[in-house]
């Protein structure tokens, strides 16, 4: 019946969860004690052992877990202050009598409870809530015949909006026959359905959402207007009934306000019959709608009317049982807009078929014009199922729609097996919904996704995704040796898993699962990945598709465990050698789990099967498996402080921001081949004039200033205030920062005037081709100046930005959200939408030549004249284009306004290695790909 | 409506969209004519599809297949009422030629560029003095010397025609087999899209046409002999040099970097293009590689960096941070990996004028150098 957990309501009340980090990381050790891990921490209680995980009662039945829980004080942060009318206390009774319900409905017992040891505790609740509202001065009881005067205003209204925060992200997406659950677990709101109330409501439209009960602890008994008895209308202006009501709440893609629009009480009790006056929108438009919330009304319009789709149909129609839209086995959003797009679903299907028959090849696409705007569709064929992605070819370009569709079929691949079990059975149905909700948001309003995060990182990221998400890498943070060597130790540890509880020698029995590998996120960064570049792609492109990178790199998670069964295609793929020496892949199952705590997030590949034993069922997270994970996190939590000074002052090759090489420029360029302005530049009287150049030395000087990573107390404690300083807000801080350096007056110059030293140092670097063999002799701070390294030659640097891709690996180095928000400027941002939009274009034709490659080596037996092929550019191995650009507002009539001319150039390496490499330089000196790429690649290894 | 195919087969089918019924099929096969049709099913199929998405309010404009081929399905403008069907096919029958010149693999790059392919003759001015004095003294203010398909000189009023006539005359002129003199009615489809005009070619010199438009008079046999040596007698020599300017386009002699193995040069105002792929004809790659790789060049770079038309009304006005990143230059690298390999393409936009060049050797960084000098160089002329 009511299987209600209250576990994702009741995690904040305030004695679980104690409001600052620190002493929260103080209870996480307590956890590692639990698991009897080395101790190394100090155990603080002993009766840890009688609390569950928080996240145990998030558990789905078929075994998967989505649980996140955000730090205590972004929680706050997202949830802004609401005009609540009133308050709401309960008394002990009304309490308790919620409490009896919610346990009488509960006769599901997960079944992972058998692993763990321990005993659940929950009488406490009533207590609790007595706490949480301590600071009401206004207290109402929810009941509504204790309402008093205050309250009785609101009430006799018939209707009322109430805003309450929800945070789906808490809670995975439950089965669709599980009867309203989300309206509980999100919401808090208890609705009885099936028998006793069934007379009340329509049959045919699905019966009123009246609220029969409030869950303790629950967004709309905080909210503390609603009452019960009162009858849930609408959500975000989607009207509701319990029919819809699941499938609407399912589509909240991440925290937010929404809108609950209620009937009042007093009101139904009087003419329960009487049609609701709200505007009724077409139920079309408001799934869509909900998704982007309230307060972006238009946006929301805009997206209302951008006519999306993503269906998957099937070729083979039954023809005897000639149904309406039987060929469409899934679609997605229910709009007008799309559904035009769904009408024509007719001409996909033909031509699809036609242009096979024809060209003896698939289809990848066509564009056809909708009310006067042109619409890409992509196509997916697998078997006899079509699964096709339409969006408007303004938002994405062509090339970026074919990486995204097969993004989408490849994470539902290692989600759910194949397509067409992520799409043929009903119980996805709410799952992919969310799926697609979150994946148009990603594409038509990219920013929105970060709202969060600062102006500039958003801009960074929305601006870079439309290459970025479409690389076949991961973003790698390389890090100095040692931190590298202690983070390949703790990851080995863990994945060898012999000790403690993960030893088969502790039961006596087979251990559960074989762990494949583990690769660790931080703030979004790959820093360590022990995984075969085909898993680690495949994981990567799962957490981009639900935020979870973004997420880990803005907001400090409290606890994100996720687990859920897994069909990586590196490991599920007959091997296509038949030698029985070779190694075989075991018919195993493989579940991923991924824990993340703050900025970290380690993924986890395991394999059931094989050498350990055999999965049954479903099986949930098992307990220990997620604790000794968050050990090993735990364990590196005190390495973070350097990794986040490395994002700052990163290793990686030095940028120049775009407006250093406009400001100050009061003549014109006359010439396109030169650049006067560049050669004065760095001049150290210019820093006294300029407040851009300024930064310009300022920054540099933190760069040598630098305090050299290590593990001694104090240096790392100095190091990690720093590096906290700039990495976590760097947008804010910079003006104060530069002051200060200002007012340390001529220090600062002096130290650019020797910080010019190291670089013309480093521009006497010997010939990067040769380094190869020169690289045992150079000593290690010869190293340390390499590192800082300028790409580009000539005496200026004059990179702005740069993307390289290690495609063997599966990772890509691009500049760090830090690095470039240190830049700022006006102009460079422009500069940096511009490279990654070019850059797009470039890779399309690098991936035609990857096509061309690969059938080549394919035909190598019979060498047909296939080489005579249409498109006969191929193979491009380099593709660069100049731009130019000028200050956006140039309000000097008298003088034209000054012109910066910059290249981006894409090179392709196909041998020894597949590697990509774009970068952006200024337009003064001439730069050889291939030398930067060197520069670029040299150490890159995971 | 038309079709690229497989393994470079292109067939291009004209439908009546109201009806469906087949106008003209026609085929090429590796740029030469193919009598190889696309099956009737899948012109049916391709006539259902436009139909079926006309009536819901969506139009099909393209799609594309693994192997780059590329469907297009351009909603090709009513042919004006169509009366009788069968009478229309027949009549369409005398455009063939013009037809399978487009499909097939061209000299020209007009059908691409928009301009009118041009050549630069050694002696200019006296050509346009002739022309003009013979073009007013047979009672016309068009007339055009072309030889092979390109232009060599013209009457102020010929370049003020329209694009799609002033393309399509010198194409028409080139296309047709060789004739001493021809009169043949033309609908021009800018000018005069509804009443014929007459265009008169004689052939002064072999593939050295003189072309004139006129109205429905005089008739070919009125223009006097005489009128012919009066104004042609006197410039017979540089005449003669223009002759095997076709493929050159360039003056014999003209200081071209020996790295330059084919350009274009497109002057987007005048629209008009000079296009060849001779100089260093003794390497490789063949003049018909050449082309393609610059035919392929000009797409990618209209397509991707490069509007056709610069600041072209219809051009959608991107966001502010799109316009003030202008594309100035481009550059690409084809060919296998070891260095000193394969072909190098730059374009390079400047005023009204870009250039795209074709070179084997040039090291990267010399390309853009190249370019500007050669732009330079050659801005005299176009």
């Amino acid at each position: 019946m009511m299987a209600s957990p209250i576990s994702c309501s009741s995690r904040h009340s305030p004695d679980e969860l104690p409001g600052d980090p620190s002493s929260q990381e103080d209870e996480d050790c307590d956890y590692e004690d639990r698991v009897s891990y080395s101790g190394s921490y100090s155990s603080a209680s002993s009766d840890y052992d009688d609390v569950e995980p928080e996240w145990l009662d998030s558990v789905q039945k078929n075994g998967e877990l989505f649980y996140l829980e955000l730090s205590e004080d972004e929680e706050e942060s997202l949830l802004p202050e609401t005009p609540t009318v009133n308050h709401v206390r309960f008394s002990e009774n009304e309490i308790i009598i919620e409490e009896d319900d919610y346990k009488e409905g509960k006769k599901y017992e997960p079944k992972l409870k058998r692993f763990t040891k321990i005993l659940k505790t929950k009488s406490l609740l009533p207590k609790r809530y007595n706490k949480k509202n301590r600071n009401d001065n206004e207290l109402v009881s929810i009941l509504k015949h204790q309402s008093n005067q205050k309250t009785g205003v609101v009430v006799q209204q018939r209707y009322k909006d109430v805003n309450i925060y929800v945070n789906p992200k808490k809670l995975t997406v439950t089965k669709a026959k599980e009867q309203l659950k989300l309206l509980e677990v999100l919401v808090g709101i208890i609705h009885q359905s099936k028998w006793s109330w069934k007379k009340s409501g329509k049959q045919g439209s699905g019966e009123r959402l009246v609220v029969h009960g409030l869950l303790p602890g629950g967004s709309a008994m905080k909210s503390g207007q609603i009452l019960i008895g009162d009858v849930l209308l609408a959500v975000n202006d989607v009207d509701v009934t319990s029919e819809n009501i699941e499938r609407v709440l399912s589509c909240i893609p991440g925290p937010m306000q929404v809108k609950l629009t209620f009937e009042n009480a007093y009101a139904v009790k009087k003419e329960t019959t009487q049609p609701r006056q709200k505007k009724a929108q077409s139920n079309t438009n408001d799934l869509v709608k909900l998704l982007w919330g309230e307060e972006v009304e238009g946006i929301q319009q805009n997206i209302l009317n951008t006519p999306h789709i993503v269906m998957y149909l099937t070729l083979q129609l039954d023809s005897e049982t000639s149904k309406e839209e039987q060929e469409i086995l899934y679609h997605c959003p229910v709009s007008d807009a799309s559904q035009k797009l769904k009408s024509v679903r007719g001409i996909f299907l033909t031509l699809c078929d036609m242009l096979e028959n024809v060209t003896g090849t698939q289809v990848t696409s066509s564009s056809l014009l909708l009310n006067g705007k042109q619409i890409h569709v992509a196509y997916w064929k697998e078997s006899d199922k079509l699964l096709l992605i339409g969006l408007p070819a303004e938002e994405v370009p062509l090339p970026q729609l074919r990486n995204m569709i097969g993004d989408v079929a490849q994470t539902l691949k290692f989600m759910y097996g194949s397509l067409d079990s992520a799409f043929c059975q009903v119980e996805n149905v709410p799952r992919l919904d969310h799926f697609f909700n979150l994946f148009f948001q990603r594409a038509l309003q990219p920013a929105k996704l970060h709202s969060s995060a600062s102006p500039s990182a958003q801009q960074y990221d929305a601006s870079s995704a439309v290459l970025l998400d479409g690389l076949p890498g991961v973003r790698w943070l390389t890090l100095p040796q040692k931190i590298k060597m202690e983070l390949d130790t703790a990851l080995s540890d863990l994945e060898a898993a012999d000790f403690a509880e993960l030893s088969e020698d502790y039961y006596d029995m087979r251990r559960l699962y074989t762990i494949l590998g583990s690769s660790l996120f931080y703030k979004g960064y790959l820093i360590c990945s022990h995984l075969p570049k085909d898993d680690l792609i495949d994981i990567a492109v799962y957490c981009r598709h639900y935020g979870l990178l973004p997420l880990a790199a803005k907001q400090r998670i409290g606890q994100l465990v996720i687990w859920r069964e897994v069909f990586p295609r590196h490991h599920l793929q007959p091997s296509a050698d038949s030698n029985t020496e070779v190694f075989q892949e075991p018919e195993g199952r493989y579940f991923l789990l991924i824990v993340g705590l703050k900025h970290y997030m380690l993924c986890v590949l395991l394999e059931a099967g094989g050498c350990a034993s055999k999965a049954v069922g479903n099986p949930g997270p098992d307990c220990i498996y997620v604790d000794q994970v968050k050990t090993t996190l735990h364990q590196l939590g005190g390495i973070d402080c350097h990794i986040n000074e490395w994002l700052t002052s990163s290793p990686s090759p030095c940028l120049s921001c775009a407006d250093w090489f406009l400001t100050g420029s009061h003549e014109k360029l006359d010439n396109l081949t030169t650049s006067p302005i560049l050669s004065r530049l760095p001049v150290t009287s210019k820093v006294a004039t300029s407040p851009t150049c300024r930064i310009l030395f300022g920054d540099y000087s933190l760069k040598t200033r630098k305090p050299s990573p290590s593990r001694s107390s104090g240096g790392s404690d100095n190091g990690c205030e720093g590096g906290e300083g700039v990495g976590l807000s760097p947008h804010t801080i910079p003006n104060a920062v530069w002051k200060q350096r200002e007012s340390q007056g001529s220090d600062g110059s002096e130290e650019s005037g020797a910080l010019l030293k190291v670089t013309k140092k480093k521009a006497t670097l010997p010939n990067p081709f040769h380094l190869g063999n020169l690289k045992k002799d150079l000593s290690e701070k010869e190293l340390e100046i390499y590192n800082t390294m300028k790409l580009t030659s000539g005496p200026e640097n004059t990179l702005f930005h740069y993307v390289a891709l290690e495609a063997v690996q599966g990772i890509f180095i691009t500049p760090t959200h830090e690095e470039v928000a240190q830049l700022s400027g006006s102009i460079h941002p422009q500069l940096i939408k511009n490279f990654h939009q070019c850059c797009l274009s470039i890779r399309a034709v690098f991936q035609q030549t990857l096509v061309e490659e690969k059938k080549k080596a394919l035909n190598r037996g019979d060498h047909s004249g296939s080489t005579n092929s249409i498109s006969s550019l191929n193979p491009v191995k380099e593709y660069g284009v100049l731009f130019e650009c000028s200050p956006e507002k140039w309000t000097d009539q008298r003088k034209a306004p000054p012109v910066m001319a910059y290249w981006v150039v894409g090179r392709l390496f196909l041998h020894p290695k597949l590697q990509e490499l774009y970068v952006c330089f200024h337009d003064s000196v001439t730069e050889i790909a291939i030398e930067m790429a060197f520069k670029l690649f040299f150490g890159l290894t995971l | 409506m038309g079709e690229e195919g497989t393994k470079g087969t292109v067939h291009l089918l004209c439908l009546a969209a109201s009806s469906g019924v087949p106008l003209f099929c026609r085929s090429s096969r590796g740029g030469a004519p193919a009598r190889q049709q696309l099956p009737f099913s899948v012109i049916g199929s391709l006539n259902g599809v436009h139909m079926f998405g006309q009536n819901l309010e969506v139009q099909l404009s393209s799609a594309r297949t693994e192997d780059t081929t590329v469907v297009l399905l351009v909603g090709l403008e009513e042919l004006t009422n169509i009366r009788n069907v069968e009478r229309l096919k027949k009549e369409l029958r005398a455009s063939y030629h013009l037809i399978d010149s487009f499909l097939g693999d061209s000299e020209l790059i007009g059908d691409l560029t928009q301009c009118v392919d041009c050549v630069v003759p050694p002696e200019g001015s006296l050509l346009q003095e002739a022309l003009s004095g013979f073009a007013e003294a047979a009672g016309t203010a068009f007339g055009s010397l072309v030889v092979s398909g390109r232009v060599v000189a013209a009457t102020e009023s010929w370049w003020r025609l329209g694009t799609p006539e002033a393309v399509l005359l010198p194409w028409l002129v080139g296309s047709l087999p060789p004739q001493a003199a021809r009169d043949y009615p033309v609908y021009l489809p800018h000018g005069s899209p509804t009443v014929p005009h007459r265009l008169l070619t004689l052939t002064l010199l072999p593939g050295l046409e003189l072309c004139l438009l006129f109205g429905p008079r005089p008739p070919l046999s009125q223009l006097d002999p005489q009128l012919l040596d009066r104004w042609w007698q006197p410039v017979l020599d540089p005449l003669r040099a223009c002759v095997p300017l076709g493929p050159r386009a360039l003056p014999a002699g003209f200081p071209l970097h020996m790295d330059i193995l084919g350009l274009l040069l497109l002057h987007l105002e005048l629209k008009r293009c000079l296009f060849t792929v001779e100089p260093s004809a003794d390497q490789e790659p063949s003049p018909e590689h050449r082309r393609r790789l610059l035919r392929a060049f000009y797409t990618l770079v209209t397509a991707s960096h490069f509007p056709p038309e610069p600041g072209s009304p219809e051009e959608k006005v991107e966001d502010a941070a799109q316009r003030s990143q202008v594309p100035r230059a481009c550059y690409l690298v084809s060919g296998p990996e070891e260095p000193g390999t394969g072909w190098r393409l730059v374009a390079l936009q400047s005023g009204p004028r870009r250039l795209l060049l074709l070179s084997a050797q040039s090291p990267t960084h010399a390309l853009r150098g190249l370019a500007t000098h050669t732009l330079h160089a050659l801005t005299p002329l176009l």
